[in-house]
């Protein structure tokens, strides 16, 4: 008994750096007074008060970034026992991840383009049921997307910030429940969004299991899960390096999967096509920052030193992922499943730079993520407006000749799709850059040869998109185009203009992107 | 052979056999039940390891909820009680053939790493709820609030996905 | 005594589980096998911890039973509204389930 007190005096509370990480304090928060919303708030009121307070909470936790951020010390800073490092590349993903996450708010809270939101209004109504004929036509949606939203916020800014895999795990499931969560709301074709959310949800539980084996054998290995020890341990010790790889090789699996690179992408098509497209565009963008940025982090800080020992395989799962995005994004006929095949495209050409291990592949990743992400933010936002009388026409036929009917959304998704094929002028073009001038620069010259045939052949399906829409004539009972609100609105202006300005004027953004380097 | 080897020998059987089952049975609710029966014996092997409070918690938590809660899951999906004859697919030879590569490169990854480790099992107090108390509060505080958000986020989303009629009934309107 | 023992049945089980997801149908099934490789997750993570000397494997086998038990609320909640779905609406007959 005496052992436990004389304890519990020795036991102190760890020191917090409570500016640096009051973002991400502020999104876990907000998204616990969310709850307490739907809990004591009446239904019809929930809908203001949710998109005021996530709207407010993204904002101030901007603001707070952007204050902590302009003398944040160039080292990076550890907190909370060293299990977060808030050092410069951590403050960009946390920028990109707010912003990406407003675009993506903007989209949930719409309420225009689907009359009460893409959201079911009750989600334990069954399908096909007068019931729920009755509530497809209600003005009500599930409010309690808001709050999973901030949890799988809040999750994506722990794992990008992550020194541990211990910590790197828990946010894993924060970010990731609430999304299989989500992927299950979609107000129309139910039955497809549900499949969508059992699938996700799934595969992404196998694929934590791996996630979790490995993390168990780097912890066998080097005694430790800080990323800081792994790296010494593997720099010299006498325990075989065959347990390295094989954690490694599990742990990275778990990473791949969940930015949906190929052949670990088998979730994707499926699930952007079930899923609501608000929260598609959610999961799209920040998902794969998130994702990113947690296996840039693991690469560099606890792999670096024996990269070349398993470099050639990333290098295989690049060309992978490239070669299957490119080729199957040619067969859909989907437009959400093309731009989930392009998004498993996208994820190989990060990849590229993420091996790349230097100062200049991090900085050029980080970019890419931030362009790639805005670009599909409003990707997905104008595939919320072409609809008829099911909701959305999302299969290809239905736009043909769209620019007939609408030339400014098929302008702007026009625009879009060049900057997702790298057209120069358009971000997509300077991400592309940047990336593989890195991996040049570390000599995958090879690699980089690959990766820019792979672009021409994925170029190729995006302009069959933009032939489609401005060279067919449109179907006689075509979908109509429908007017955005403000939200849906604001969420594709941002987009489409960021898109053109990252590509006209990409130099500050580079600058942040290349402020510092990770600090472990 | 030691005394904890003795113990060992029959829980790991026991454990593996009743895992075998878990994936072969054709009875879901039986597969269910062999579950628990794993999940036991490995929570004996967790003492053996002196990893007390893991036990018990692995007792609580997996035994005593999450097998309860997933018999619940059979038994509100209507499944068949009996056999049930298409309950695997025809994936086999995929699925063995992974396997088998799987269990080979774990099994001489792993024993090839410890064959020489040895642990010695007489200081019993290292996986007491008082040393694991401390080790979670002193540095994996952040990731124990997480863990809270994340049950959360569940019960929150559980509930969403499965409660009706929250709110007035009269002013939607009946229609339940 | 000599911990491989305890790493050797803890591979077999990861095995085994990883098999079952593979091999099965029925999406609780499924999901208990993934149960099963957690399990033997966190089997390998007590012994690493024994053998390290260091409780960061325990404390991590605790958080993943945790998280476990998050995922089994989260996950019988989107299975049960799609049985009930299946059930009541012959919407189509899509294979997922049986994947």
């Amino acid at each position: 008994m005496s052992g436990f007190f004389s304890q519990a005096q020795q036991l102190q509370a760890p020191d917090v750096a409570y500016q640096a990480v009051l973002p991400m304090l502020l999104v876990l928060g907000a998204a616990c007074v969310s709850v307490l919303f739907e809990a004591f708030l009446p239904r019809e009121r929930r809908w203001g008060w949710q998109v005021a307070l996530t709207v407010v909470t993204l904002a101030g936790a901007a603001i707070s970034l952007i204050v902590y951020g302009n003398d944040a010390p160039k080292a990076g800073v550890k907190t909370f026992s060293d299990v977060l490092t808030i050092d410069r590349p951590t403050l960009f993903l946390w920028g990109t991840l707010l912003l990406l996450a407003f675009g993506a708010v903007l989209l949930i809270a719409d309420r225009s383009v689907e009359p009460g939101g893409a959201f079911v209004a009750q989600a334990a109504i069954r399908p096909g049921t007068l019931q729920d004929r009755v509530q497809a036509a209600k003005v009500g949606m599930q409010t309690e997307v808001f709050p999973l939203t901030l949890f799988a916020l809040g999750g994506m800014m722990v794992f990008c910030a992550a020194n541990d895999l211990l910590t790197m795990f828990v946010a894993l499931e924060v970010l990731s429940l609430p999304l299989y969560l989500m992927a299950g709301l979609a107000r129309r074709r139910r039955l497809l969004s549900q499949e969508a959310a059992v699938k996700y949800f799934l595969l992404g539980a196998f694929a934590s299991a791996f996630f979790l084996y490995g993390i168990a054998l780097l912890y066998g290995y080097a005694g430790s899960v800080k990323l800081a020890d792994i790296a010494t341990a593997a720099a010299g010790t006498n325990r075989s390096d065959t347990l390295l790889f094989a954690g490694m090789g599990l742990l990275v699996v778990g990473l791949l999967f969940k930015a949906s690179v190929g052949p670990f992408h088998t979730w994707t098509p499926d699930v952007y096509q079930g899923s609501p497209t608000p929260v598609t565009a959610f999961m799209a963008a920040c998902t794969k920052v998130a994702a990113f940025g947690g296996i840039l982090r693991v690469l560099m800080g606890a792999f670096a030193s024996t990269n070349w020992e398993w470099r050639g395989v990333l290098w295989g799962v690049a060309i992978a992922s490239m070669a299957i995005g490119a080729v199957l994004g040619l067969t859909q006929t989907d437009v959400k499943r093309m731009i989930a095949y392009s998004s498993v495209a996208h994820a190989g050409f990060l990849l590229v730079g993420s091996i790349a291990l230097t100062s200049k592949g991090v900085s050029g990743t980080l970019f890419y993520l931030l362009a790639y992400g805005l670009t599909t933010v409003a990707t997905f936002g104008i595939v919320s407006l072409v609809r008829d009388a099911d909701g959305e026409a999302s299969h290809l036929s239905q736009w043909a000749g769209l620019a007939k009917r609408s030339p400014i959304v098929a302008g702007v998704f026009t625009f879009l799709l060049l900057a997702l094929a790298g057209i120069p002028l358009t971000s997509g073009f300077v991400g592309k850059f940047v990336v593989f001038s890195a991996a040049l620069q570390s000599g995958m010259a090879p690699l980089v040869v690959v990766a820019l045939v792979f672009s021409a052949v994925a170029a190729f399906f995006y302009l069959r998109v933009i032939v489609l829409m401005y060279f067919s004539e449109p179907a006689a009972d075509g979908p109509t185009v429908t007017v955005p609100g403000a939200f849906t609105t604001m969420a594709i202006t941002i987009g489409a203009l960021a898109t053109l300005v990252l590509g006209v004027f990409p130099s500050f953004a580079l600058d942040w992107a290349g402020a510092g380097g990770f600090t472990f | 052979m030691t005394g904890a080897e003795l113990v060992f020998v029959p829980l790991g059987a026991v454990a593996l056999g009743s895992s075998v089952l878990v994936v072969t049975t054709d009875q879901l609710v039986r597969a269910a039940l062999w579950l628990v029966v794993a999940l036991g014996a490995l929570a004996g092997c967790f003492l053996l390891l002196a990893a007390e409070l893991v036990a018990w918690v692995q007792v609580l938590i997996y035994v005593g909820a999450v097998v309860v809660l997933l018999l619940f899951g059979i038994m509100l999906t209507r499944a068949p009680i009996g056999r049930s004859v298409d309950l695997d697919s025809g994936n086999r030879v995929a699925a063995l053939v992974v396997a088998l590569g799987t269990a080979g490169t774990l099994v001489t990854v792993v024993v090839g790493g410890f064959r020489t480790a040895s642990i010695d099992l007489g200081d019993g107090s290292a996986g007491s709820a008082g040393t694991v108390g401390a080790g979670l509060f002193r540095y994996w505080v952040l990731p124990f609030e997480l863990l809270s958000v994340l049950l959360l986020a569940a019960l929150v989303g559980a509930i969403v996905l499965s409660r009706r009629d929250i709110g007035p009934r009269a002013r939607d309107g009946g229609e339940d | 005594m000599t911990p491989s023992y305890y790493l050797l049945l803890s591979a077999v089980l990861f095995s085994l589980g990883a098999v079952g997801v593979l091999v099965r149908r029925n999406a609780v099934v499924v999901f208990m096998c993934v149960e099963l490789m957690l399990n033997a997750v966190n089997l390998s993570l007590v012994t690493f911890a024994r053998i390290n000397g260091s409780l960061d494997g325990q404390v991590m086998a605790f958080f993943v039973m945790v998280v476990a038990a998050a995922e089994v609320v989260v996950g019988l909640a989107i299975i049960m509204s799609i049985f009930r779905t299946r059930r009541s609406a012959s919407v189509d007959d899509s294979n997922l389930l049986k994947y």
